[in-house]
């Protein structure tokens, strides 16, 4: 009794402490929980590698921001890679101002990696990636795109004319885009499915944090979306897949975070099953 | 073998003297690398004009090969439509662009070619083929440089324009006034005075029950909206369901707080308490000051009515509007200090925190149900009534599906498979 | 690796921890770390629409492509700001009247659209128990939402079953919710331990 006592009057403080040393020490000493794939994440990067052809166009929402960038910042670098080791063309597009800050570090970061790995063949800013410039409407962007991308931005996120960039040869709206992987955590995943989707029949992924991620599976079931990332996991199976293939050299930033991630889950199981037993023990005591 | 050879010999001497500046340019006319060489093309429809499709049908083999696509006007002016196209891709789209006049307009008939190749196609090569004197009228085999390019014959004249209606979406055009339909019925069926019957919330029986075991320990209520605007379908109905509370409240005389995210939320509070305390017979009670504006900032907002939970120790919380990553900690506070819970919000990823943290939830729809259920106005009551039925509607589609698709693909009768593709159809607009 | 020299991992490193730091309890360095964050973004996003709304939507149209189309649109824009004069006021519906009206022609069609598609995808196109226990899912949760008739008999006993698939569809988000949140938390410590501290790669 006297342990179910210590556990319902526990101060949180404790529990913020340990599941910090939860999420430290893994990163201190990896223990490489195993990995397995899954199907959503799997059918994107297969419809990356496989059914879009060179100089095929990969379009990536970026409309997240800080707050949940642990988990899509990874996505949005490892999706765009992906699609620059198959000499894929990758776009960039954001409805919220500061999706694009994310996407311009996403794009800084994977040139820089991408560029230092395979020096033979070198990628370039506007020339095979860039992002189109914020533009305020959301779904009226999204419906706009649908009839002329260039003339819905006009300049890319860097001061360039769209008109007057290589990677936007041949690209008048979503006809000439292969796959769109929308990366969000809010409903805006929805505009997209329903805009982009419904009315244009642009072909999408998504990639979502994981607090959507039991939302959206409807999405996937109706196939309106053809695969999804999920969380940081979603992110780490997928640089599972690309590290596989070995071309791209860059920080797995999301594999390295699945051992704190586990100990983490861990952590929290153990805390739930002792609050239910203090729970009914209690309950019972007072029902006597 | 012999017959071929001395055709190519005529043809290179031919060729020769014809494009005598493209000394290494053979052409082969009317030869084609396979049975059925040709593209075809037609106007995209339901489209807003603007649009060809071409498109193209070769044998697998040749998937790894490149198709190269031109076009001609009325005026036999030439030009390239797209270049290097894999043939796997199956065809293209012809499309106008305000920034290229040279592209496609409608009204205007167009004539197009294919060139297949192994390799992508060589510029001079394509620019000898457009360029108005030459053309590329002739279809067959040309060896330019020693690589080969296929050449296909003309398709017929091709037309885009623009369409009306987009008949794929005629179901969503039949369902839309359906529903106008049902709407309007049950909205003059409940303005001519009919009594349109709507369940219990169990959430809202609950209300006095947390009302009065407050009062009798001498403690507030507190209503908490969440981070609405009153712009926000959740928002209003948390106000309407405030107006039930602070009837409750006035009448056992008991104080009601109300910390407010958004001013004008707060004014629009203090209105409906004002109001409801009228209605109760009890306007003296009525203190403006216990509806309060904390802070804009959501979380600054959570820890203001986070503390002022701490302070005040209600006996009853109510957490009825919009709430997002906020809804934990206030939820696990009002816990805390053994409040009654009632909660309700649409949003799907906040409910499973109110859920086990409140006492009662009001989950998604039933809200705004129980704001109706408050009010009973016709207006409203009509359109649940309405709503209903289409619930219906949707379940029995989904039943008729199952059904036909146990028909069809369980027992493989074929006028059930037909019967499901026609309803399959007819869904995927 | 070791400890960053960039002047701003060490400025992002030391504002992370004094959020942190309400953890242990509110104090005046998680005060200024959040109203920094509030006026920051308010900042950047008013520069933001400055750059991408005014000058590339009006302003360059306008004097470098002399297309004074753009002029309706900046009228209608303009109206809403008869809001703050009290017996003008009502001109700012024309605009929203725009807007809601345009908004809601778009959006039916294709909310009709999406609603479809979601009903197809409820029929099963082979027979498992998955499928099964999709339609059942479905159709009992929709009884549950079903306000016109009292839930009892056998209305109750099926709502009673959507009731439960709501439910479990909670704990799947719950379960999922946790996991975010660490993410986010092994997100800014990845940070910290790697990008500032240089402790790991």
């Amino acid at each position: 009794m006297k342990f179910i006592n210590f556990i319902s009057n526990l101060d949180k403080r404790w529990i913020y402490l340990i599941l910090a040393l939860c999420i430290i020490i893994p990163f201190l000493f990896p223990v490489g929980f195993p990995m397995k794939t899954t199907p959503p994440v799997k059918s994107i990067y297969d419809f990356i590698e496989d059914s879009i052809p060179e100089g095929g166009v990969v379009l990536i929402g970026a409309d997240y921001d800080p707050s949940t960038m642990a988990e899509l910042h990874p996505m949005a670098k490892v999706i765009a890679a992906h699609a620059l080791s198959n000499n894929l063309r990758v776009l960039f597009v954001t409805l919220y101002p500061q999706g694009a800050g994310m996407a311009q570090d996403a794009i800084d970061n994977v040139l820089k990696e991408w560029n230092k790995s395979n020096p033979e063949n070198q990628k370039q800013l506007g020339k095979d990636i860039t992002l189109l410039a914020y533009v305020p409407g959301v779904s009226a962007v999204v419906l706009k795109m649908g009839e002329d991308i260039t003339q819905t931005f006009n300049e890319d996120g860097y001061g360039n004319k769209l008109s007057e960039l290589e990677v936007m040869k041949g690209i008048k709206n979503y006809n000439d885009i292969n796959l769109m992987v929308e990366l969000a955590g809010s409903s805006v995943v929805l505009t997209w499915l329903i805009y982009a989707n419904g009315r244009y029949g642009l072909k999408m992924g998504i990639g979502t944090t994981a607090v959507s991620a039991a939302e959206y599976y409807s999405y996937l079931q109706s196939k309106q979306a053809i695969g999804m990332l999920g969380g940081l996991k979603g992110a780490a199976e997928y640089e599972h897949l690309l590290d596989k293939k070995n071309v791209y050299g860059g920080r797995k930033d999301a594999s390295i975070g699945m051992d704190a991630q586990s100990s983490a889950h861990i952590f929290f199981i153990i805390l739930i099953i002792l609050g239910n037993i203090a729970y009914f023990v209690k309950k019972r005591k007072e029902g006597k | 073998m012999l017959k071929r050879t001395l055709l190519l010999i005529v043809f290179l001497i031919l060729s020769i003297s014809l494009f005598s500046e493209n000394d290494s340019l053979i052409f082969l006319e009317n030869q084609t690398p396979f049975e059925g060489f040709a593209i075809t093309g037609k106007d995209i429809p339901n489209d807003g004009g603007g649009g060809i499709e071409i498109e193209w049908s070769f044998p697998d083999s040749l998937d790894n090969f490149f198709l190269t696509v031109l076009r001609k006007d009325e005026a036999g002016n030439n030009s390239i439509v797209a270049t290097d196209l894999l043939v796997s891709s199956k065809q293209v789209r012809d499309v106008s662009s305000e920034e290229d006049p040279s592209r496609v307009k409608d009204g205007t008939k167009y004539y197009y070619t294919g060139i297949l190749s192994k390799k992508m196609v060589d510029e001079d090569f394509l620019n000898m083929l457009i360029s108005k004197e030459n053309g590329y009228s002739k279809n067959g085999i040309y060896i330019f440089n020693n690589d080969t390019f296929y050449v296909t014959a003309e398709t017929d004249a091709i037309i885009s324009k623009a369409s009306w209606f987009n008949l794929s979406r005629i179901p969503v055009v039949i369902s839309l006034i359906l529903i106008s339909f049902v709407f309007l019925y049950y909205l003059n069926l409940a303005k001519s005075g009919k009594e349109l019957y709507i369940r219990k919330i169990n959430g809202l029986d609950a209300v006095e029950e947390a009302v009065g075991r407050s009062t009798e320990m001498g403690k507030p209520i507190m209503y908490i909206l969440g981070i609405g605007y009153v712009t926000d379908i959740p928002t209003i109905a948390g106000l309407t369901i405030l107006s039930r509370v602070s009837k409750k409240v006035a009448e056992y005389e008991t104080k009601i707080l109300v910390p407010s995210y958004d001013p004008v939320v707060m004014t629009t509070a203090q209105e409906v308490v004002k109001e409801a305390f009228t209605e109760a017979g009890r306007p003296d009670l009525y203190n403006k000051n216990d509806i309060m504006y904390i802070t804009q900032d959501q979380f600054g907002y959570a820890a203001g009515v986070d503390g002022m939970m701490m302070r005040e120790k209600p006996g009853a919380v109510f957490l009825q509007g919009l709430f997002f990553a906020e809804s934990l900690i206030l939820a696990e506070t009002g816990h805390s200090i053994g409040a009654i819970q009632i909660s309700g919000t649409t949003e799907t990823a906040q409910l499973p925190f109110f859920v086990a943290a409140c006492d009662y939830t009001l989950i998604g729809e039933e809200m705004m149900a129980a704001s109706v259920y408050l009010q009973k106005e016709p207006m409203m009551l009509g359109s649940i009534a309405a709503e209903d039925l289409l619930k219906v509607f949707i379940m029995v589609l989904i039943i008729v599906g199952f059904v036909l698709s146990i028909f069809a693909y369980g027992f493989n009768i074929g006028i059930f498979k037909n019967l499901f593709d026609l309803l399959a159809r007819a869904l995927q607009v | 690796m070791a400890i960053a020299t960039n002047f701003w991992i060490w400025i992002a490193a030391l504002l992370t921890l004094a959020i942190y730091s309400f953890l242990y309890k509110d104090n005046p360095f998680y005060k200024f770390a959040e109203y920094l964050l509030v006026g920051i973004s308010i900042g950047y996003g008013i520069s933001v629409y400055w750059h991408n709304t005014i000058i590339t939507k009006v302003y360059n149209p306008l004097v470098y492509d002399k297309n004074f189309l753009v002029l309706i649109p900046l009228l209608l824009g303009l109206l809403m700001f008869s809001r703050f004069f009290k017996n003008v006021s009502y001109l700012s519906r024309i605009p929203i009247a725009f807007v809601v009206g345009a908004g809601t022609g778009l959006s039916v069609p294709s909310s009709f659209e999406f609603l479809f598609k979601q009903v197809y995808a409820t029929m099963p196109l082979k027979l498992d128990f998955g499928s099964l226990i999709i339609v059942v899912g479905v159709i009992s949760t929709l009884v549950y939402f079903f306000f016109s008739l009292e839930h009892k008999g056998f209305v109750g006993r099926v709502s009673r079953v959507g009731i439960t698939f709501i439910m479990v569809a909670f704990g799947a988000a719950f379960g999922y919710t946790i996991m975010a949140r660490v993410s986010l938390f092994i997100g800014r410590i990845q940070f910290l331990l790697s990008d500032w501290l240089g402790i790991i790669k």
